[in-house]
């Protein structure tokens, strides 16, 4: 809660999960990014989950990180 | 070129530029009689097919998980070296194919939460010093008036200020017949008013809304892992490898490659890894479109085998709101009007929730209730005492009316079976009596939802053996309830701790039970239960949060559809494991025994993904039996509640 970083948590949702081994390709992508602290993908409700810092990594670099690993990724407002 | 950018990684890309360099191949090699080139080519299919299976299995690997992407790769390669490359193509067109129509498909499977993604407002118009503005939904801020015309989306959770309207909320509490709204009622995000105008005060934005808090908890749940899929996980983990290694020892001894390759392929365990996790994708979706909210597959799970449900009796089977149902005067000099005012004046200066209905009948029938008695004495458990123009008045039970100083014991008899008839038709008697003179009787009764009855019957028919009603009411009235509605067992007069005894003793019997409830003195009872379930749950965030199954309606056909529904989910699940491990089964034999060939084993094991795919969306479709539309008396569908009323009395 004390935390001074400018960490945000961005939810994205994407299409096209159809194996479970889709998680760690973009868990990788995406954890590659300068800024991204941690990424968690849900693969039954095909969610992905990232705390990052907006400076560094905004939502359209993260949006852009999921299609290199070739699937299609929406940021959602919750 | 944005288009055909897209094309190429697009979904279909692979699999139909594999199979045209399977075409050419074979077109070549047969007409052209040119071999050599239809050899190329049909390499060239199984790289185009086979260069993305090889890449996600070296993904995988690093990540030190052993998938199906490893076993097609191992599979491809093998044959291709062998010189197999029809079956190498084959093998990796088909898997490719298969991997389209799966993604293509599971979407599907998730359409019931996408839709109440689609249906999360984008914009709002406020009021902002006395404008109308326009804003993103989620940057309205709390107490802002919200201007909601005709036709759109309610962009926040917020309480109407002003102006009336009917609102679609069914995709909130899945019923699709709209609501009436007017001052104070609530309104939720993501509703569509059909018509009117509303004024809303924000009370709800964003992530704080009834709709976000609905989507995270069927995401969560769709996510949380059934104790099933746990379990398939971990065979899967070491059944693949298995496979490998059967593989091996099988191409070692009988120094046939073909047939051990061919077994990597038949074993692809790709149906038994979704078997489950589409079952509970598809179940709990179609739950929440329904406004049937499930914690997660764990709860599915233990909700399938519900064969006990315990229900409070007010608030849950009953309105939970009081109404005067008899007036019986007993004194000559006394008539009805009198009778009820007297009570009345008395009960004026009452907390008592019995006191609310005496005084509401009162004033309903003309009677003036003006002031408050010149003194009030409640007697805790009996009634109370009240003094009225210097007259002493009693209202209360017969131990009450007996304790009164100079009563007249000459109508005991009278009165007392007065008041045993009324409670034993389900009503609460009170004596009312003035200067120790027995005035008459009047009675309260809990209203019974009209829904009951049916609710109960659909229980036992969807597989619940024992329905029992625990109350903290008195017997007679308890038994009088469940007498109209049906259900196998009361227990009335219970404390809070004896609701949670009864539930532990159901289960100590043997039973799972299911707790419906909504006070707090259910709640140590909904906490032991193995599913806790909380009605009505759309207005409190509380509960969509806690409870193991949350009705978003305060519907009571509601429950036996859950419990239907995760029958179905459970049963969904058994057959696709079945579909999985059958395929496998019958491949294997087909391969050990003759006859099944690498294509041919990918072709059936891709179709088994698919008929796994296709079994759980048939969870997706809504049941025709539809809550709310069928009625057991004949009487029609309306379920305006004031029609369960308790019989007047002549």
């Amino acid at each position: 809660m004390s935390t001074t970083t400018s960490t945000t948590k961005t939810i994205l949702r994407a299409e096209g999960f159809s194996c479970p081994s889709c998680v760690a390709k973009i868990e990788k992508q995406v954890g590659r990014l300068k800024g991204v602290e941690s990424v968690k993908v849900h693969f039954a409700s095909a969610r992905v989950e990232v705390m990052h810092d907006p400076a560094l990594a905004t939502t359209e670099d993260l949006v852009a990180a999921i299609a290199k690993a070739g699937y299609t990724a929406k940021a959602a407002a919750f | 070129m944005n288009k055909v950018h897209e094309w190429l990684h697009g979904r279909w890309t692979v699999p139909v530029v594999s199979g045209l360099l399977i075409l050419a191949s074979l077109a070549s090699s047969r007409l052209l009689d040119a071999a050599t080139w239809g050899d190329i080519l049909m390499v060239a299919a199984a790289v185009v097919a086979g260069t993305p299976v090889v890449i996600k299995a070296w993904n995988a690997l690093s990540a030190k998980v052993i998938g199906i992407d490893l076993l097609v790769s191992i599979a491809a390669i093998g044959a291709v070296i062998i010189g197999e490359y029809w079956e190498a193509a084959a093998v990796t067109f088909l898997f490719a194919i298969g991997h389209a129509l799966e993604s293509a498909t599971l979407n599907k499977t998730r359409s019931a939460l996408a839709e109440l993604i689609a249906v999360a407002p984008d914009v709002a118009v406020v009021l902002r010093d006395g404008e109308q503005v326009e804003v993103p939904a989620a940057e309205v801020i709390t107490g802002e008036t919200v201007l909601v015309k005709n036709g759109t989306k309610v962009p926040v959770d917020g309480v109407v200020s002003g102006g009336a309207g009917s609102i679609d909320e069914a995709s909130i509490t899945g019923e699709s017949i709209p609501v009436e709204k007017a001052t104070d009622d609530k309104v939720f995000a993501g509703t569509i008013t059909t018509s009117g105008f509303l004024q809303v005060t924000a009370t709800g934005v964003g992530a704080d809304t009834t709709l976000a808090r609905i989507i995270h908890r069927v995401e969560e749940a769709q996510d949380a892992k059934a104790r099933t899929a746990a379990f398939m996980d971990r065979f899967s983990a070491w059944y693949t490898p298995a496979i490998i290694v059967m593989a091996i020892i099988f191409g070692l001894v009988t120094r046939d490659i073909v047939l051990a390759l061919t077994l990597l392929v038949i074993a692809c365990p790709g149906a038994l890894v979704i078997s489950i996790p589409v079952s509970i994708v598809a179940g709990i979706g179609r739950g929440a479109k329904d406004g049937i909210l499930i914690k997660g597959g764990e709860f599915l799970e233990t909700s399938a085998k519900i064969d006990a449900v315990a229900l409070d009796k007010t608030g849950t089977l009953t309105e939970g709101r009081p109404q005067l149902t008899d007036v019986v005067p007993l004194h000559a000099d006394v008539d009805r009007d009198e009778l009820l005012q007297t009570a009345a004046r008395a009960e004026a200066g009452s907390e008592h929730p019995l006191a609310r209905p005496i005084i509401e009948a009162a004033t309903a029938a003309g009677l003036p209730v003006v002031g408050l008695p010149e003194h009030t004495e409640p007697v805790p458990g009996k009634g109370i005492v009240a003094t009225i123009d210097g007259h002493r008045v009693a209202v209360g039970n017969l131990a009450l009316i007996e304790s009164e100083q100079g009563h007249d014991t000459a109508d005991d008899a009278r009165v007392a079976q007065v008041v045993q008839e009324l409670a034993a038709a389900g009503r609460t008697p009170m004596v009312v009596a003035r200067d120790g003179q027995v005035l008459g009787v009047v009675a309260v009764a809990d209203q019974i939802r009209t829904d009951a009855k049916e609710m109960v019957a659909r229980l036992h028919e969807h597989g619940v053996k024992k329905v029992i009603m625990l109350t903290g009411d008195i017997e007679p009235v308890a038994r009088a309830v469940a007498a109209q509605v049906g259900v196998d067992e009361v227990r009335a007069g219970l404390l809070p701790e004896d609701k949670l005894e009864a539930v532990a003793d159901l289960q100590r019997q043997g039973y799972t039970v299911a707790m419906v409830g909504d006070g707090v003195n259910d709640a140590p009872a909904l906490a032991t239960a193995d599913i806790g379930v909380a009605m009505g749950a759309a207005g409190t965030g509380v509960a969509i949060e806690t409870a193991d199954i949350a009705l978003m309606r305060d519907n009571l056909l509601k429950l036996p559809e859950a419990v239907s529904l995760a029958r179905r989910t459970v049963n969904n699940m058994r057959q696709n494991i079945v579909i999985a491990l059958g395929t496998v089964a019958v491949l294997l034999a087909g391969v050990l025994f003759g006859g099944v060939t690498m294509a041919i084993g990918m072709l059936v094991h891709e179709i088994s993904v698919l008929v796994v795919i296709g079994n759980a969306m048939r969870l997706l479709r809504r049941r025709k039996e539809r809550t709310g539309t069928r009625s057991t008396d004949g009487t029609g569908s309306s379920l305006t509640h004031d029609e369960a009323r308790v019989t007047q009395p002549a």
